[in-house]
């Protein structure tokens, strides 16, 4: 058989829903090939009034905090040395990975000049938060890469390398740590440029406090949506007892953002917060979706119950997002002139999205990313890899 | 960044009381940077205006603004181009430095650093830099201050067309005939000098009869517009030192227990050098 047929053999023997999510990649793909080939102008419904859309405002301002959860729960485990969550590491390791990636990806379809995205390494501006954000990015991925090495050795059974990659282990989780507070920081500074354009309700000089702060609860939800799926749909063991002890570190990390996002909304904004019913509701689905997200998680009931625990993260997982949506496209909109995304636009980020799941579908299937046992008492040992689907 | 010295700065002061809405300096400004002509539309715009917006082929534009006045019918004129802002946010926000403050007064772009990331383009307080759309590796465009015919002692071509309302020249002199002026006739005009303070203060000043906000001008902030995105950028180093040592410290802590039984078990029995040695680092 040659390699293609053995490929395609093997794609014919995916889920439904895997090989539907091929099929949003590629189309993806030929939407972003469509994008090069005919401009922006022309697939895009971005304008001299609109120069930021879909793109930047999901593929990296949004993207970014979801892929918090691998540098949170990073410091959780090792430097408050909370160890009985390490086996959810290697899954959030993988999807930080995917996520930058493919947040590098949406940067590039978006850049007008892709090709000179290099640039950045090599004309610094340390006054711009871009500039800031792009080196960050840069950094962290290829810490998240050497992170995601170690299964990737131990597959194919690199001694040497995974002794290497052992050793700098601490160190790459505390540069994780830092590097990504200052870009998921820098994100919010990015829009303190826009001083007469962004709605009070949204600008503010905390900005880049807030979304550090809200990527660090996004993240933590994060994981507990992908180990509460990883359990329904994957095979895997039910996390509910690490995921248990997740949900009782949020109610903090949340309650702390809604105390200086509430604050700074008293006390650092200087123009009229409440003119416009639009904004007003937008504003106000976004705080209750963080509320809603907070009472929840304070509850012992939803804690300790799996889906409860899963809805409370999807809430507060879609608050952020609004929240990032505010701050990038509505709290900046002109409303008698909207800008809403075009097809091609949609399709990229769908394909991006679709590929987010479809590579870490894979990636569980051929690498040994849930390795751990689950005997939560037990000090963890590395045992045998199961690997996370069977072939047959 | 750099808070130069503005006063010698060659600076625009356009009077628009004097501009007769000839669009001279459009055509001058098309002409000299070779730019298309565009696929116009009668009343496209906000008023009488043609086009009704400037683009990757129009880097200045004459608006035009009818009001009623002491009940005649009135047209009132502006004329909309880069600022040359003292430390503009253009300059500050773009991640490779492909804008830059002359020490002439021009903010000048080096489209061969650019990456198109339109930052540029939100972080411009008076929505000036616009993009190529129509092409697939777009750039930014905008007006240059004529920087070539600058370095060649000439004046800008719009200001060389223009038969009334712009003079040209040092910042310090621009102000202090802007304020002649409004002294002289303080009927005519309304009492601001528009980009003397707006942006922390501009390359271009304008006077006028009409409230600005009226004519269709920005209403922006007096403070310079990098300052307010530099108190967090300044913070990235110790930030960075911050979390790095307060994360390390913290952990060198919270493994101290492990450390110590460990010990014990070095002590009693067997010797596991890969985990003293990950404990290390
Ligand atoms: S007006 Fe805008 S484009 Fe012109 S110098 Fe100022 S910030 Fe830059
Ligand atoms: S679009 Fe070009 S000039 Fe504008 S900020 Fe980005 S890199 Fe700089
Ligand atoms: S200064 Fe030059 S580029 Fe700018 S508007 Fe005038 S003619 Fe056009």
């Amino acid at each position: 058989m040659s390699a293609t047929q053995t490929i395609l053999k093997e794609v014919k023997s995916y889920h439904w829903f895997v090989q539907f999510m091929i099929v949003l990649v590629l189309v993806g793909a030929a939407a972003a090939i469509y994008r090069f080939a005919f401009g922006l102008g022309a697939t895009t419904n971005l304008s001299d009034t609109y120069p930021w859309g879909l793109w930047v405002a999901f593929d990296v301002v949004t993207a970014v905090p979801l892929a918090a959860g691998s540098f949170t729960l990073g410091a959780i485990v090792y430097c408050f040395n909370i160890k009985k969550l390490e086996p959810l590491i290697r899954p959030a390791i993988v999807t930080g990975f995917l996520g930058y990636s493919l947040v590098c990806v949406g940067l590039l379809v978006d850049l007008g000049q892709p090709h000179k995205g290099w640039h950045v390494l090599f004309f610094w501006n340390l006054h711009s938060p871009m500039f800031e954000v792009a080196m960050c990015v840069f950094a962290y991925t290829t810490v998240l890469f050497l992170e995601f090495l170690e299964p990737v050795g131990e597959k194919f059974g690199w001694k040497f390398s995974l002794k290497a990659l052992r050793k700098i282990h601490m160190p790459l989780v505390i540069a994780a740590a830092a590097i990504s507070t200052l870009h998921q920081s820098s994100l919010g500074t990015f829009f303190l440029i826009a001083v007469e354009k962004l709605h009070a309700l949204w600008y503010n000089p905390l900005l880049p406090l807030l979304f550090w702060m809200s990527a660090i609860s996004c993240g933590m939800c994060i994981i507990i949506l992908e180990a509460t799926a990883c359990h329904k749909w994957m095979g895997q063991p039910n996390e509910g007892v690490l995921l248990r002890t997740l949900a009782k570190i949020l109610p903090w990390t949340i309650g702390a953002y809604i105390i200086v996002r509430v604050l700074s909304l008293i006390f650092l904004t200087d123009n009229v917060l409440f003119d416009d019913p639009t904004t007003t509701k937008l504003f106000a689905a976004e705080m209750g979706g963080f509320l809603v997200a907070f009472f929840m998680f304070c509850t012992n009931a939803v804690r300790n119950n799996d889906s409860l625990r899963a809805l409370a993260a999807t809430i507060l997982v879609f608050a952020l997002i609004l929240y990032r949506f505010n701050v990038s496209i509505f709290g900046m909109m002109d409303w008698n002139n909207i800008y809403y995304p075009s097809t091609i636009e949609t399709l990229v980020t769908v394909g991006i999205l679709a590929a987010h799941v479809l590579f870490f579908v894979l990636i569980a299937r051929y690498f040994p990313i849930f390795v751990h046992g689950h005997e939560e008492e037990k000090t963890v040992t590395e045992n045998s890899t199961e690997p996370a689907f069977s072939h047959n | 960044m750099m808070s130069n010295d503005s006063s010698k700065q060659n600076t625009f002061l356009i009077d628009l009381t004097k501009c007769t809405g000839c669009r001279g300096c459009m055509v001058a400004c098309k002409q000299w940077n070779q730019l298309e002509a565009e696929d116009t539309h009668f009343f496209g715009g906000e008023g009488y205006q043609n086009p009704a917006a400037m683009s990757e082929h129009t880097f200045t534009l004459i608006k035009f603004r009818d009001s009623e006045k002491n009940g005649k019918h009135s047209f009132s004129f502006y004329k909309e181009m880069c600022m040359h802002c003292d430390d503009p946010a253009c300059v500050s926000v773009c991640p490779v430095h492909a804008f830059h403050k002359t020490p002439e007064g021009p903010v000048i772009y080096d489209s061969k650093r650019c990456i198109g990331c339109r930052f540029c383009m939100v972080g411009c307080p008076f929505n000036i830099p616009t993009y190529e759309w129509s092409k697939g590796l777009p750039l930014v465009k905008k007006c240059d201050g004529c920087y070539s015919r600058i370095k060649e002692g000439l004046k800008p071509a719009c200001v060389t067309a223009c038969p009334t309302a712009m003079e040209y020249g040092p910042r310090d002199e621009m102000i202090q005939l802007a304020e002649e002026r409004l002294k002289k006739y303080p009927d005519r005009y309304v009492n601001q000098i528009y980009g003397k303070d707006e942006a922390g203060g501009t390359s271009v000043l304008y006077l006028s009869s009409e409230p600005y906000e009226e004519l269709g001008f920005q209403m922006v902030t007096d403070r310079r517009l990098p300052s307010y995105t530099w108190p967090a950028l300044r913070l990235v180093p110790s930030i960075f030192v911050t979390v790095g040592a307060g994360l390390s410290a913290l952990a060198w802590f919270n493994h101290r227990k492990d450390r110590i039984a460990e010990e014990k078990l070095d002590a009693v029995a067997t010797e596991n050098p890969a985990k003293s040695e990950e404990d290390k680092s």
